[in-house]
């Protein structure tokens, strides 16, 4: 595909390998471990199941400006975009080149790092731990959320949710950790995705066939209300580019403020919340937009991206 | 003469005024009745053995009355005849499972046809026949006539007038089968209300009316969420508007339900603009208010529409759509199954949808060997009807390229119906879409059936598209031919893998089968940018936000 034609395309209907080549400079980027290397999982042939030679997940190395950006894109036409071992070992490859091409950086430039700084990003389209491979998927899980660790006061970590399956079990949790969450309203972010709450919990708890309950519970404009979600752009790849680049253009420590956890006062924040939430005992999302002082709740949805974000109420920082 | 005298010619009415009277002793005076008493009324005014309607298609349902109806008691009321265009609630199949029924004649069932099948295979149901819904409607006036009718309706008055509004469907044929034959209509409505936008239904064919504590159930089964058609559904789509509907000049149509076709209706203000063929096709439809159109509407592609029944979500957009659609002189729409199917069948040219299986000579079902799915209404505009005797630029053209018409009636020219299979060669889970044998033969010895469920006849079909490329069926002059151009567009299937290529290059310079190459069409630049609309949202911009799509697609 064209990169400037490509720029123009729904990010929602991009696939993982348009999207990687399309969020870095104008053919920047390198897929390692790509399908030519066949990795494919050991675990799904003794299933009977097709495997795919990415293992649904596209990552490499791309530039935007100066800097260079380790790219793990999930494609969710793959079993859901969900995480096996090799896909987690991709997954974590990249977090491990980044970190030592950081070291490189801070040796080689250490009066203007931020220049040179490299960045993760993770164009996230899952459902978590893939059943097939659960041990293995979880591992990668645990090896992730590791990783990302290490990379706090390093580089940044940033999360891009727009794509068809969302971010869901426990790639969610993945999503939370990292330093910034740029959606788009058709984004959707969760821990337990909607299908199994309602199987477990029943229709009254959730309707799973209600798409517009799963968009106000799961989805990018609510997220962004929360502030679970820093940043809320048009479903358009380019969209998503600037404002990917717009954030690495700040200051690496103003991307850290955009995080949602990993210090004591941003803990006491979102235990405020879960109080808050246990006082309100909101019966639909509509309910908490109306209590921060959206008055016509029920015509969020409705909005245009540019309109939501000019009359929105988000929640304050202070919870209270 | 002494016979005569002594015969009474009104039995059923007498038998009416009985039944009338011991519901009055039940449930008191007068056509309104609570719905905490619908049960006792039920039990007075049906009987043993009694053939019953209980209204429900693949869109509206009598669902309450249909749930009261299985909480009768089986020792007062059981050996019941359902004669009805569907079997598609839970409801129906208790019905046969507590003994309270235990025959069917009916056309279509959908989400029931996995354990309708079962039920026929333990003995617990007699299955009478299958039908299309204009002969099973057809039935309700000579041997299947309903003594008991269970009907719903938006609204009632207080003498019993219905309301059926944008879902008035089969309801005017059932009431009239049922009342015109000295039978009892009970109606369900959502409410009762003074007066009536208008009145669908005349309250003196009506006996009862309860207002049911919840609307009756509407299923939005023609939606189709664009955000779910695929690249290969816009190449078949662009191969039928160019290979067939521009070919012919089709301007009369009915759509079977499906993505295949939503893919095509969604490609008419774009490459339909491109290829210049406003105005020249596509005009006039036989066809559910399918939310897919809005965007041909609104760009001025399409000049009427007779709606089978409504598409919940779609009211008000149809409403302010006039020109284009049925609507009464009270400002709100109507639909009609009968007639839309009567125009379905002889009024329009072209049919086009997908099924699951076709076979080597074309003969196509939707039936496996676990479901009874009936045919609802798509054999009746999936043929060619030979009642047919209007003329038309597309129905001349596909008659005159007959292969086998001068075979059958010498010289005489005659106009042929197209009726074109869209066709994937493999379907969801890799399964094929060309078979050696229908599992339809399967279903007919599991369950009985006097045929196997053949959705359409290889003699009617006339186009197969898939994405290898048109076979042009209705040219070829012989079976054996016909065989040759489907295997020549059955892909990797093992049909597709008989084709001999020889034979497929000669098919193709003979025009019988065409590539997407041989159409001009390239199929890297077949993908989802064509889509005038690509997600449900997109829609509602189309429609001016008239249409409100239920939250089962409103994704935001």
């Amino acid at each position: 595909m064209n990169y400037q034609e490509g720029q123009n395309h729904s990010f929602l209907e991009a696939t993982a390998r348009e999207r990687a080549n399309l969020l870095v400079d104008e053919g920047s980027f390198t897929e390692l471990l790509g399908p030519q290397d066949r990795m494919t999982s050991p675990h799904l042939p003794a299933l009977g199941e097709a495997v795919s030679f990415d293992d649904g997940v596209v990552t490499g190395v791309g530039r935007i400006g100066t800097r260079p950006v380790f790219l793990i894109s999930q494609e969710g036409r793959f079993i859901g975009g969900a995480v096996g071992e090799v896909h987690g070992a991709k997954m974590a490859g990249i977090f491990r080149l980044a970190l030592e091409a950081y070291e490189a950086a801070a040796k080689a430039h250490p009066d203007n790092l931020d220049l040179y700084r490299p960045a993760v990003v993770i164009s996230f389209e899952t459902g978590g731990v893939r059943l097939h491979e659960a041990n293995a998927g979880l591992l990668a899980h645990a090896e992730v959320m590791d990783l990302i660790q290490d990379t706090k006061g390093k580089l940044p970590v940033i999360s891009l949710i727009g794509s068809k399956v969302g971010c869901f079990g426990g790639m969610g949790f993945v999503a939370a950790a990292t330093d910034a969450i740029i959606m788009s309203p058709q984004g959707r972010l969760g821990l337990t995705g909607p299908e199994v709450i309602e199987q477990e919990m029943g229709k009254e708890e959730f309707d799973a066939s209600d798409k517009s309950l799963i968009s106000r519970t799961t989805g990018g404009k609510h997220k962004y209300i929360m502030r679970d979600c820093n940043i809320l752009v048009e479903d358009k790849v380019a969209d998503f580019r600037r404002a990917l680049c717009e954030l690495l253009a700040q200051p690496y420590e103003k991307v850290c403020a955009c995080r949602r956890i990993g210090s004591y006062e941003l803990v006491k924040e979102q235990m405020d919340l879960v109080a808050l939430a246990a006082e309100l005992n909101p019966g639909d999302a509509k309910d908490v937009w109306r209590y921060y002082g959206n008055e016509h709740p029920e015509q969020l949805p409705e909005l245009e991206t540019a309109e939501f974000l000019r009359v929105v109420h988000r929640r304050p920082k202070e919870v209270r | 003469m002494q016979e005569t005298q002594q015969r009474q010619w009104d039995t059923l009415r007498q038998d009416t005024a009985r039944r009338l009277a011991a519901a009055e002793e039940a449930v008191g005076a007068g056509k309104l009745v609570k719905a905490k008493d619908t049960v006792k009324l039920l039990e007075a005014v049906i009987h043993p053995g009694d053939k019953i309607n209980l209204e429900g298609n693949n869109q509206k349902q009598a669902d309450f009355l249909a749930e009261r109806l299985c909480r009768v008691n089986p020792e007062k009321i059981h050996g019941l005849h359902l004669v009805q265009s569907a079997i598609a609630l839970d409801s129906h199949t208790k019905l046969f499972e507590k003994g309270i029924a235990e025959k069917i004649d009916f056309s279509y069932s959908g989400a029931q046809a996995g354990k309708l099948a079962q039920a026929v295979q333990e003995g617990k149901v007699k299955l009478g026949d299958i039908h299309t819904y204009l002969e099973l409607f057809g039935r309700y006036f000579i041997d299947l006539i309903p003594r008991v009718a269970l009907v719903a309706a938006y609204q009632a008055d207080k003498d019993g007038n219905l309301y059926t509004g944008s879902n008035t469907e089969d309801t005017p044929v059932v009431v009239e089968a049922t009342k015109f034959k000295q039978g009892i209509v009970i109606a369900q409505v959502n409410e009762v209300v003074d007066r009536l936008p208008r009145v669908d239904i005349p309250g003196d064919w009506v006996d009862f009316v309860i207002q049911s504590p919840r609307p009756f159930y509407l299923e939005p089964l023609f939606t189709r969420d664009p955000a779910l058609i695929t690249d290969a559904q816009v190449l078949r789509a662009m191969m039928a508007i160019k290979g067939i509907y521009a070919e012919y000049g089709v301007q009369t149509v009915n759509h079977g339900i499906g993505f295949d076709t939503a893919a095509i209706e969604l490609l008419l203000p774009t490459y339909g603009e491109q290829l210049g063929l406003k105005g020249k096709i596509c005009t006039s439809f036989a066809l559910n208010p399918h939310p897919t159109l809005i965007p041909a509407i609104e760009s001025g592609w399409v000049k009427n529409i007779h709606c089978f029944g409504g598409e919940l979500g779609m009211e008000e957009y149809v409403k302010a759509r006039p020109d284009v659609f049925f609507v009464g002189p009270d400002g709100t729409p109507r639909s009609n199954r009968t007639y839309a199917q009567i125009a379905g069948h002889y009024a329009v040219d072209l049919f086009i949808g997908g099924t699951l299986q076709i076979d080597e000579d074309g003969n196509s079902s939707t039936a496996t060997a676990t479901r009874i799915a009936g045919f609802g209404g798509a054999p009746n505009m999936g043929c060619d009807p030979h009642g047919r005797r209007h003329a038309s630029q597309a129905w001349l053209k596909c008659g005159a390229e007959s292969g086998t018409a001068e075979a059958a009636l010498g010289g005489m020219p005659r106009g042929k119906r197209l009726v074109v299979q869209l066709q994937e060669t493999f379907r969801e889970k890799m399964a094929p879409g060309f078979v050696e044998r229908l599992d339809a033969w399967e279903l007919k010895e599991k369950a009985g059936l006097a045929l196997p469920p053949v959705m359409i006849y290889g003699d009617d079909l006339t186009h197969i598209v898939t994405e290898e490329g048109i076979a042009y069926l209705h040219k070829c002059r012989s079976l054996e031919e016909r065989r040759a151009a489907i295997r020549a567009v059955a892909g990797y299937t093992a049909v597709g893998l008989k084709a001999n290529p020889k034979e497929t290059r000669e098919l193709r310079a003979s025009g019988i089968v065409k590539t997407p190459q041989d159409l001009g069409i390239d199929p890297a630049k077949a993908n989802r940018s064509l889509l005038a609309a690509k997600n449900v949202r997109d829609l509602v911009k189309w429609s001016g936000g008239l249409y409100q799509p239920p939250g089962k697609f409103k994704n935001w």
